[in-house]
């Protein structure tokens, strides 16, 4: 069996504080991760390598400083490790993203099954996944809770949905968007990040993924962002309630009903 | 579809959602979706139209027209009664460049956040995830689609100005309701499911409804949240009570759930879920920054504590001050009395 | 032993190992094993975190094992919180026993997402929502008995509420007692010291000189520019609190810790 996980880096999200004057939290820090999605990803990917044999590679497309979240993949038990780098990708929206990460899957080659995690933290789009599959012309399954059984041609799965699970079964190749329910990654022993320091990442520039340079980067996006702001201010005014229970009670209720909120 | 110059991107008109009528019944959030296509049409002078892919559908339709639909591609086949993937994507790309719609909006279900991306990928435009704004730029006729950034610290407007169709999804609950207008009319499509649609899909082998209860913070409209106040399991008993009364579902503080009184599951805050509820009641919960990632987005924040210096009760909308173990009794029985 | 009431109480010096995203491990590792083998010879306790802050971090174990460090007998704690798989947890717990460790800290930890939390039935605590210090200390001392079990105890918790919950956690087999930071007298120390005289004690001292950082644990807000004398405090501490050990927190390896032997050493002449 022979697995890609696309991992991406995000920023971290433990440094805030609260903006006196929006009352919203601005995240700080320039400290990168891997997506928190993407762990599950690579979990479900080493746990069917370690069933079923074969070879899982960790995909991602970014800086430079993006082989950071590689080694972290490496770390826990990947095989091999591919970057797309270099400023041709800077500025990919999901559809271009999309499309280097399948070029890239093309390029490895002989793949029987892609994972990629539920969505990024700092996009939230959940967008690249099927947006691969389309690329490649796979089928997909999003939201995976469990992999039912894989053999050399098909995988079946659960799929959650609002209302309970559907029982799938897609034939191979095919791609798979993992929830965290599917398992509990692994924490990296200290002997594999070792390893893992050690070992080498392909870095993969436009040309070795045979890319049309007319599909990446900025100018081939369809999205654009044209402006940005601060959302809108919480209403700061805090409305006060305090007295004996019953009245305070009976004025929760109307500030609640009055607002619609019940 | 490639960059289209502007003769091409006037050849698509019309403003559609992809309603969602999975296991036969329409989920709310197509009507809302409808209301917004409603807005925008006007603006574009163009008609509305919806796409309802399903089995067993017929008895939904009339619904679509009261809630703004003009026309109906009805897509009416057993194999669409669970949600497959490739299937509908295979429909869909055949009914947009056979009717090249302007616009395609859809819902930011699972299904929907699974369906448009391959369809956008397809048909090689652009498509915005979870767009709580959307509105016609006067300029240039273009969408205008806004959505919340970098974990909500900004608002980003983007554009897919040079492709068609332009392609964003909507969380259900972001956009409102609109009044139904019973009787109106309106025109319906039928289209079949061809036998080119079906090849390469997957099967699906079952489906099985959840019945039993489990914590889904993220799909609850209300949510009940406690901390180190509630004292026990029994005080997370009584919010248990207050949430069923109102629909919402419970939440905690970690330090709730370090002291063992209610499971991780219900753990708001960076260690645990992010929630964007309508409605947050914080009930003896101090605020200490590490939940209030996991909330500053809910809509309405209401705190209630014996302690009116925390920073949930300088934040919260609603700010009560007192004993939680009388007026959370208190808050139900008024509720019973009004009902 | 070091944690039996009557010992000499000695020094806890924190060691944190390196955490998962170093992007200098072999630098840090080093560092690790200096400092861990620096403390043996003091005949001090080196005490080793486990993912503190939540912030992902090697195991103290394996960072000993990897690195070929050798252990003194009951000169080594290891924390061991509650956000684990249930495998893990056990080979954590086996792993130290090879080392022949003796003593844990059970606490119920920071968690990250990143971190599984282990479940009731992993602890054989069906009947609770959540696992917290008290189901693994229960845990620890029910299969691992070799271990001592030492637990946290915060002063600045309410009062009652605290010392019900240190209750709870000596019904389920703890032994010992490392408090929070308290940079002055603290009345509730007293009160446990004084409740509980057979219980071994030992007195977080905050030896950064940052005592704004303590903010978080203390509940209310220091000034970032605060005046703090660590050692001065240390000392002062340590006539309050005579019959109690003393865990070293942030402590500076360069210039802090010299001082600490010389505080050792004098205790052992007086002795």
């Amino acid at each position: 069996m022979k697995i890609v996980v696309c991992v991406k880096q995000v920023p971290a999200t433990t440094d805030a504080k609260i903006d006196p004057e929006t009352k919203r939290i601005i995240r700080e820090g320039t400290k990168s991760v891997l997506n928190p999605f993407d762990l599950y990803a690579l979990e479900e990917a080493i746990r069917i390598r370690e069933k079923a044999g074969g070879e899982v590679s960790v995909l991602s497309m970014g800086p430079e400083s993006a082989k950071n979240v590689l080694t972290e993949a490496l770390s826990m038990g990947a095989d091999r490790a591919f970057l797309l780098c270099g400023r041709e990708f800077a500025g990919s929206d999901t559809w271009a993203t999309s499309y280097a990460l399948s070029r890239a899957i093309e390029a490895i080659g002989g793949v029987d099954l892609i994972f990629c995690g539920k969505q990024a933290v700092d996009g939230d789009t959940a967008q690249v996944g099927p947006g691969i599959a389309a690329q490649l012309d796979l089928m997909q399954a999003a939201n995976v809770s469990k992999v039912e059984k894989i053999s050399p041609d098909a995988v079946t799965v659960s799929r959650m949905t609002e209302n309970g699970s559907d029982l799938l079964r897609l034939k191979l190749p095919a791609l798979l968007t993992v929830l965290k329910d599917i398992n509990e990654p692994r924490v990296p022993t200290l002997k594999n990040a070792r390893k893992a320091r050690r070992a080498e990442i392909t870095v993969w520039g436009p040309g070795d993924i045979g890319a049309d340079p007319d599909l990446i980067g900025l100018n081939a996006s369809p999205t654009r962002v044209v402006k940005t702001e601060p959302p809108a201010v919480r209403n700061t005014v805090t409305v006060k309630i305090g007295g004996a229970a019953p009245e305070a009670a009976k004025a929760l209720v109307g500030e609640l009903t009055g607002r619609g909120l019940l | 579809m490639k960059v289209l110059d502007e003769l091409d991107r006037k050849t698509y008109k019309n403003v559609w959602t992809i309603s969602e009528c999975t296991g036969g019944a329409v989920h709310p959030v197509s009507y809302e979706l409808l209301g917004a296509a409603r807005k925008l049409s006007r603006e574009r002078g163009c008609e509305v139209w919806t796409v309802a892919l399903g089995h067993g559908i017929g008895g939904n339709l009339e619904s679509l027209f009261a809630c703004g639909a003009d026309k109906i591609i009805a897509v009416d086949d057993e194999r669409l009664r669970a949600f497959n993937d490739e299937l509908e994507c295979h429909i869909l790309e055949r009914l947009v460049k056979k009717y090249r719609p302007e616009i395609v909006l859809c819902a930011a279900t699972s299904r929907g956040r699974a369906l448009v991306p391959r369809l956008a990928g397809k048909i090689r435009t652009g498509l915005t995830a979870d767009c709580t704004g959307l509105e016609i730029d006067t300029e240039n006729g273009d969408l205008l689609q806004t959505r919340p950034a970098f974990g909500g610290n900004i608002m980003a407007t983007i554009r897919s100005g040079e492709y068609r169709p332009q392609m964003a999804t909507v969380r259900p609950r972001v956009m409102p309701m609109p009044e139904p207008e019973v009787g109106r009319k309106g025109e319906i499509i039928r289209e079949t499911v061809r036998p080119e649609d079906a090849l390469n899909v997957k099967e699906i082998l079952g489906t099985i409804e959840r019945h039993e209860a489990t914590v889904n913070l993220s799909d609850a409209r209300i949510i009940v949240a406690g901390g180190r106040a509630m004292k026990g399991p029994e005080g997370f008993k009584l919010l248990e009570a207050f949430a069923n009364r109102i629909g919402g579902a419970v939440g905690a503080s970690r330090a709730a759930v370090d002291n063992g009184w209610i499971a991780y599951p219900h753990q708001i805050g960076q260690t645990g879920a992010t929630v964007q509820t309508d409605v947050y009641i914080a009930c003896g919960i101090s605020g200490q920054i590490q939940h209030l990632i996991g909330m500053q987005s809910c809509k309405t924040i209401i705190a209630i504590d014996i302690d009116d210096t925390t920073p949930m009760m300088k934040l919260a909308d609603i700010a009560v001050k007192g004993d939680l173990f009388a007026i959370i009794p208190a808050v139900m029985k008024e509720l019973d009395e009004r009902a | 032993m070091a944690f039996t009431k009557g010992a000499p109480p000695g020094f806890h010096v924190e060691i944190i190992p390196p955490k998962q995203d170093s992007l200098k491990l072999e630098e840090d590792l080093e560092l690790f094993a200096s400092k861990f083998e620096r403390v043996m010879d003091s005949g001090f306790t080196a005490s080793i975190t486990d993912n503190a802050m939540g912030l992902l971090a090697f195991q103290g174990h394996e960072c000993i094992e990897e690195l070929g460090l050798r252990p003194r007998p009951d000169q080594v704690l290891i924390h061991l919180n509650t956000f684990h798989t249930k495998r893990n947890l056990d080979e954590i717990l086996e792993s130290c026993e090879k080392l022949g460790i003796t003593s844990i800290l059970a606490i119920s930890g920071d968690g990250s997402p990143r971190l599984p939390k282990l479940k009731p039935a992993d602890v054989e605590a069906e009947g609770t929502a959540s696992v917290t210090s008290v189901e693994l200390t229960r845990y620890i001392r029910k299969h691992y008995p070799s271990f001592e079990v030492g637990i946290a105890f915060n002063p600045y918790e309410p009062e009652e509420h605290e010392f019900d919950k240190l209750n709870r956690k000596l019904d389920a087999g703890a032994s010992f007692v490392i408090t929070q930071p308290i940079i002055e007298q603290n009345a509730v120390v007293d009160r446990l010291l004084a409740e509980y005289p057979d219980l071994p004690v030992t007195v977080e001292a905050w030896m950064s000189k940052k005592l704004f950082l303590l903010s978080d644990v203390v509940g209310y807000p220091i000034p970032e520019d605060a005046a703090f004398d660590p050692i001065g405090t240390l000392e002062a501490l340590r006539g309050l609190y005579p019959g109690c050990g003393f865990y070293l927190s942030l402590l500076g390896f360069k210039t802090q810790y010299p001082v600490i032997e010389e505080m050792a050493a004098e205790r052992r002449e007086r002795a």
